[in-house]
């Protein structure tokens, strides 16, 4: 079947060129017959136009020697009727026709020509007997001008008897004036021959190629190779037999048209030829023109040809790429088709995940509510279970704020809050979140900061707090008991002055993670399940949120981890520095221009160098407590204006050591003891004026707030003031809530803190409360954000902008469930002075209220 | 994107159609004719210049390269003027017609033409009956050699001027000398030795001869010491005078001639109805005989002895001076009542200006008249050419003699050839000598 259809296709491949070749062999045989026909016509009649012309000229140079005779004999007949007969001869003048006029009376073998000189017929040869009319015609001859010319011969005839002969020389050149100028456009070769002699006598002007010359008839055959036998008979017999003759020759290599044609009876001869181009000019033209549209056409034929393939080319083309495009649009589908597949799998997945995770705290809230109900008079129990409940609502809060995020993070709706904050900041509040973490598995973090020039930077502080609590969250989950994890900032080589660039690396000893895995990790909705890690609880949603917030502030992000050793997150970015960085005047208003820091760990040295270098303090360096003294006994008079110890290294000196470095300095210089944070040795510390604890890892930022708590510490105690109160003992405070529930909690909590707390249900009647409230009645306004009739902001936006002096003053501190940064900036840019998240950390209220309250003071 | 292609390509389609379409009505639909009346003008302002020349016999397979020449100097004349120079030409079919120096004289007398090309003898008698227009204003006359000028002044008037200084030598086959180990001859003596020893080898007449040529070897041995003994102008007056006779000059030369028929080393007879290489050339290709003579050009032209199929030499004429060129010139004069006269002297200016010599010796490979054309020779003529160089020829005509040199020694060496005695000839000789003492 195949083969068959196979063989159809050949012939149908094979028959349409046989069609075309049939139709252009039809095409070139018909074009060809007719050229062909055209050629012969136009032959046959330039062949006969050709007769014509001789016939025309034979006629005229015919009629001029008629003329002559005829002139000749009504002369002969003057003379004749005059009784002297030399008389009219003498009369007559020479003229450009009649070169001589002679007279020979009968019988005389001499006579007289016109200019009276002696006469005789020697040299003039009669014998041809070609006579005109009558009048003997002699031989051609040259005469005394050099020149070809005949002389005719005409009886004088008186009363019917010859007296005398009259001869009257002609030259051919005269006939030059009755032919044309020019043959067959000058292109012809024409000679007039003496029929009896054969030789060349004229050669009219115009008549052929210029620089071609004759002689005779045998010159003419030399010259022109014309050497067949039979052409040479034939004409022989035709001048013979005084007839004309045509014939084909070629004429130096141009086929040409030869004639010999006789004049007055063959006396004279025109011969030459005619190139057959000449002949057939108009022919050729024809044809030409003929060629020319075939030519086009076939160049028209063979272009469409071009074109038809080029388009037939170009429609396979289309049709392979719209071919191929479907196959990739189907793969594409067939990917797609996967991938929504994988995606529902994994939001199944998910949904199980998020089911089974919601449930779980949900359940022990609820479980541990009927409970807290039945164990209501058991203080201790109802306290085990409100820690407990409190608990599970930390994670379920913790659930639903990486599902809010991811969500957002997806929909591309994050923008980073860029502001100015310290790394002493951002690692300590990690360290605050983590550690406590750690230590409840028991494992040790290891917290260190290395090289990093400024620790003032600008950048999401919020964010970055994210990322690292995601990944050190992350590193406590899945390292065991007693496992290690290593928190680095590592400054590294700027690539422009204006960043510092970081490297954050967060590793454990952990499980690790197989390879598979890996690859997965930073996708949302995954997550690492496997006997020993299948009792932590997560959304899977960490990492994806991780790196997309790495990516949005340009980091990059990678992970390296074997499965049973651990894992390695390394996050690269780049912070921009702010301006003013060092606040280099601090330093020299407290008179701190020199300092000495002591510590086993040279690179500790090294940090600590860098970055008070750049505050414009020079530090010296000692690895040993032996050395510190050394330096310190050896320093200029002015000596060290702090001394940063390591306090590892002071315990395990002796126990005056550290208070023999103490004495030897001066009361103002402090001496600050650098911990390791999150030990336990601050406890055995006993921290005086001029001795404090300073965690490391080093900041400037700490030591300068530690002098500056040191100073004011030792300037209070000079001026004896006292402590602020830290309670919010009698504050009153205006709360704007519509949940009941949250606005019953809330009333509840401000009371056991001893304040008072008035609720309104919605932001209006939170307006129109302080409006009627006196002056300074409220210390303090709690907003919600989203509520009926009038929401937060508005109502905010209307508070300050009432008319009486404490609108502007009084704080308003927002408290929403809308926990993203745009909505904190919204309700900062609304008024409120600063914003708090539910559900309300009591802590937090408290020292936002005392703060701001403070600050208003 | 492809139905946008498709529509344009329809478009451009249908555009090529129409305009097709409406070439093809508007080429069909044309009138004949521009006008009413279709008859062609005939150009009636073409100012016409008749020259006068000899035709050598065509060859059907070569290309006269001396007329080539020639043509290209006119064709330039006929650009630069807007002239049409019509060629008249005769030439003598045998012995027995009128020669081509017959006829010039006849149609120069006659007015027949306008520009005639004159041998030295022609030239010398039109002159003398004044027959030719002075030609020393055109512009040309400037650049000429002074030797040029010298040969061409009759009575005072320049009434030629050529377009190439002739010179004419002995045309050995060297293939042939080298066979019988023989020098080239130097003087009459080794000449008449080298012909007793082509003769002993089988080769009957060594020296092949035309009735026009044959006075070269006169001139060289009767002139050589005059114009190369440096007492030339004295020489020249003591004959004028009468002090010298011709016939003393001419005999060695008639002597030595006679010699050549006599020992059989040249046909009298056949040289004697002989046109210009007519006999000889076909025998001397042939390499049937080692010698002939022939002017500069024909070592050049394949019409003549260009490219033999052996090593030629062009070599001087034995005399007692060693070898010896003949230069001669063939000029053009203009006839003193040539109907265009004015038009043939514009033509003779362009003809002979230093641009086209230049073109013409570049073509021709020829000594040029003009001191500011030069061209390399090819290397057969470098023996004829070192010769001159080193100022050593015997000039062929010098108008400084009163007796005409070159047409007369001709017509009496014919003579010899025919069967007169050397005492005959000399006679003539001295019978002109004492016509152009009594002028």
């Amino acid at each position: 079947m195949r083969n068959k259809q196979s063989k159809e296709n050949i012939n149908k491949g094979i028959s349409l060129p046989l069609s075309i070749i049939l139709i252009f062999a039809v095409l070139a045989c018909i074009v060809f017959l007719v050229s062909y026909k055209i050629s012969r016509e136009m032959s046959e009649s330039a062949i006969q136009n050709l007769n014509e012309s001789l016939n025309l000229i034979r006629s005229t140079i015919e009629a001029v020697l008629n003329q002559e005779a005829e002139f000749q004999k009504l002369m002969a007949q003057e003379i004749a009727e005059s009784e002297d007969l030399k008389e009219p001869i003498l009369r007559y003048g020479e003229n450009q026709t009649m070169i001589q006029i002679s007279l020979i009376c009968a019988g005389e073998t001499e006579g007289i020509t016109s200019k009276g000189e002696r006469f005789t017929e020697e040299g003039l040869d009669f014998t041809a007997k070609g006579t005109l009319d009558g009048v003997d015609i002699s031989k051609s001859y040259l005469n005394h001008m050099g020149t070809w010319a005949y002389t005719m011969k005409c009886p004088v005839i008186k009363d019917g008897e010859e007296i005398a002969s009259l001869y009257v020389e002609y030259i051919y050149d005269s006939f030059n004036k009755s032919l044309p100028e020019g043959f067959y456009n000058k292109r012809a070769m024409l000679y007039i021959m003496d029929g009896e002699t054969e030789r060349f006598i004229l050669k009219p002007k115009g008549m052929g190629e210029r620089d071609a010359g004759h002689l005779n008839l045998s010159d003419y055959y030399r010259a022109n190779e014309i050497n067949e036998t039979e052409i040479r008979n034939e004409v022989a017999e035709c001048l013979k037999e005084r007839r004309n003759i045509m014939f084909y020759h070629d004429i130096r290599g141009k086929d040409s048209l030869n004639y010999m044609w006789a004049v007055n009876g063959g006396t004279i001869y025109l011969v030459g030829y005619v190139p057959i181009e000449a002949i057939q000019q108009e022919g050729r033209t024809v044809n030409q023109n003929i060629f020319i549209v075939v030519a086009v056409m076939l160049i028209a034929f063979f272009l469409c040809c071009v074109l038809y393939y080029l388009n037939h080319r170009q429609q396979n083309k289309l049709r392979e790429e719209r071919e191929k495009e479907r196959e990739i649009h189907n793969q594409q589908l067939a990917e797609a088709l996967q991938a929504a597949q994988i995606a529902s799998n994994s939001k199944t997945t998910f949904l199980s995940n998020m089911s089974h995770d919601i449930r779980t705290p949900m359940n022990a809230v609820l479980g541990f509510t009927m409970l807290l109900a039945r164990d209501a008079e058991n203080p201790e129990k109802v306290r085990e279970y409100t820690q407990k409940i409190r608990a599970s609502g930390q994670h379920l809060l913790s659930l639903i704020n990486d599902i809010l995020d991811i969500s957002k993070i997806e929909s591309g709706k994050v923008v980073l809050s860029v502001e100015e904050f310290t790394l002493n900041d951002l690692v300590s509040s990690v360290d605050a979140v983590i550690r406590p973490m750690a230590q409840d598995k028991e494992q040790k973090l290891f917290v260190d900061v290395t090289g990093i020039k400024y620790e003032r930077l600008l950048g999401d502080e919020t964010r970055i707090n994210q990322i690292l609590i995601n990944l050190l969250s992350n590193a406590v989950k899945y390292t065991p008991k007693g496992g290690s994890i290593w928190f680095r900032i590592i400054g590294l080589k700027q690539r422009s002055s204006q960043f510092e660039h970081i490297r954050i690396e967060v590793e454990d000893n952990g499980y690790g993670m197989t390879q598979e895995y890996l690859k997965t990790i930073f996708d949302a909705f995954t997550r690492a399940e496997n006997s020993t890690t299948n009792k932590v609880q997560g959304t899977g949603l960490g990492m994806a949120i991780t790196k997309n917030i790495v990516e949005l502030m340009g980091g990059t992000i990678d992970v390296f981890s074997e499965e049973g050793k651990g894992s390695l997150f390394r996050v690269e970015m780049e912070l921009r520095i702010p301006e003013g960085q060092m606040d280099k005047q601090f330093w020299a208003e407290k008179g701190i221009s020199r300092i000495l820091a002591v510590d086993r760990d040279r690179d500790v040295c090294h940090n600590i160098q860098i970055l008070m270098n750049e505050a414009g303090v020079a530090v010296d360096q000692a690895q040993t407590l032996e050395e510190a003294v050394s330096l310190i006994l050896d320093s200029p008079k002015e000596g060290y204006h702090a001394v940063l110890l390591d306090n590892h290294l002071a315990s395990q000196a002796a126990d005056q050591t550290v208070q023999n470095i103490r004495d030897m300095l001066p009361d103002s210089v402090p001496l600050l003891l650098l911990t390791d944070n999150g030990t336990n040795e601050t406890k055995n510390i006993i921290q005086t004026d001029n001795i404090r604890i300073l965690s490391k890892p080093f900041f400037v930022s700490v030591f300068k707030e530690t002098i500056l708590k040191m100073r004011s510490v030792k300037e209070k105690s000079d001026t004896g003031q006292p402590e602020p109160d830290s309670s919010l003992d009698g504050l009153n405070l205006l709360a704007a809530e519509d949940n009941e529930i949250n606005a019953e909690i809330l009333h509840e909590i401000i009371t056991i803190e001893n304040a008072r707390c008035e609720i309104v249900e919605n932001g209006k009647l939170a307006v129109e409360r302080f409006m009627n409230s006196a002056k300074n009645e409220f210390d303090a306004i709690l907003m919600d954000v989203q509520m009926p009739v009038m929401n937060g902001y508005d109502a905010t936006r209307a508070i300050r902008a009432l008319a009486r002096d404490d609108a502007r003053h009084i704080p308003i501190i927002a408290m929403t469930a809308n926990a993203f940064v745009e909505d904190e900036k919204e309700a900062i840019n609304a008024g409120m002075n600063i914003y708090l998240t539910k559900p309300i950390d009591v802590e937090a209220l408290k020292q936002v209220l005392k703060q701001y309250i403070k600050t208003d003071d | 994107m492809i139905s946008n292609n498709k529509k344009r390509l329809k478009n451009l389609t249908a555009i090529c159609l129409a305009g097709a379409t409406v070439l093809t009505m508007a080429a069909c639909g044309r009138k004949n004719g521009s006008g009413v009346n279709l008859a062609q003008m005939e150009e009636s302002n073409v100012k016409i210049v008749n020259l006068f020349s000899p035709m050598e016999k065509m060859d059907a397979k070569v290309k006269n390269v001396a007329r080539s020449a020639a043509d290209k100097t006119i064709m330039l004349a006929e650009e630069k003027l807007g002239v049409e120079v019509g060629y008249v030409t005769y030439t003598a079919e045998n012995y027995q017609d009128k020669t081509y120096d017959d006829v010039t004289l006849d149609r120069a007398r006659n007015n027949m033409d306008d520009i005639y090309l004159l041998n030295p003898d022609t030239m010398r008698t039109l002159g003398e009956e004044g027959k030719l227009r002075d030609l020393s204003d055109l512009k040309c006359v400037n650049n000429l050699r002074d030797v040029v000028k010298a040969a061409n002044i009759i009575d005072g008037k320049l009434v030629a001027i050529p377009q190439e200084v002739v010179a004419y030598g002995l045309f050995i086959n060297k293939d042939m000398f080298n066979r019988y180990s023989l020098p080239l001859p130097e003087t009459p003596e080794d000449f008449l030795e080298c012909c007793k020893v082509f003769k002993e080898n089988g080769i009957e007449t060594p020296v092949g001869a035309n009735r026009w040529w044959l006075e070269t070897f006169v001139l060289a041995q009767a002139y050589a010491d005059l114009y190369n003994g440096g007492n030339t102008e004295a020489e020249i007056e003591a004959l004028n005078n009468g002090d010298s006779k011709y016939s003393d000059y001419m005999r060695p030369g008639f002597e030595f001639l006679q010699e050549m028929i006599d020992l059989g080393y040249i046909d009298a007879k056949k040289a004697y109805v002989s046109e210009a290489m007519e006999g000889e050339r076909e025998d001397f290709l042939a390499q049937k005989i080692p010698i002939v003579m022939a002017y500069w050009g024909a070592a050049n032209t394949e019409t003549a002895y260009g490219n033999p199929d052996f090593e030629m030499l062009v070599i001087g004429f034995p005399s007692n001076r060693g070898r010896v060129p003949i230069i001669t010139m063939t000029g053009f004069g203009i006839g003193n009542n040539a109907e265009h006269a004015e038009d043939a002297a514009a033509v003779l200016d362009i003809i002979l200006s230093d641009e086209a010599l230049q073109i013409y010796a570049e073509t021709n490979r020829v000594i040029s008249p003009s001191k500011n054309v030069e061209v390399e020779c090819i290397p057969a003529l470098k023996p004829l050419n070192d010769r001159i160089q080193e100022n050593v020829y015997v000039l062929g005509s010098n108008a400084g003699l009163d007796v005409e040199q070159w047409g007369n020694t001709c017509l009496i060496v014919r003579d010899l050839l025919n069967g007169a005695t050397v005492d005959e000839c000399m006679a003539k000789f001295d019978q002109l000598q004492e016509e152009a003492f009594n002028k």
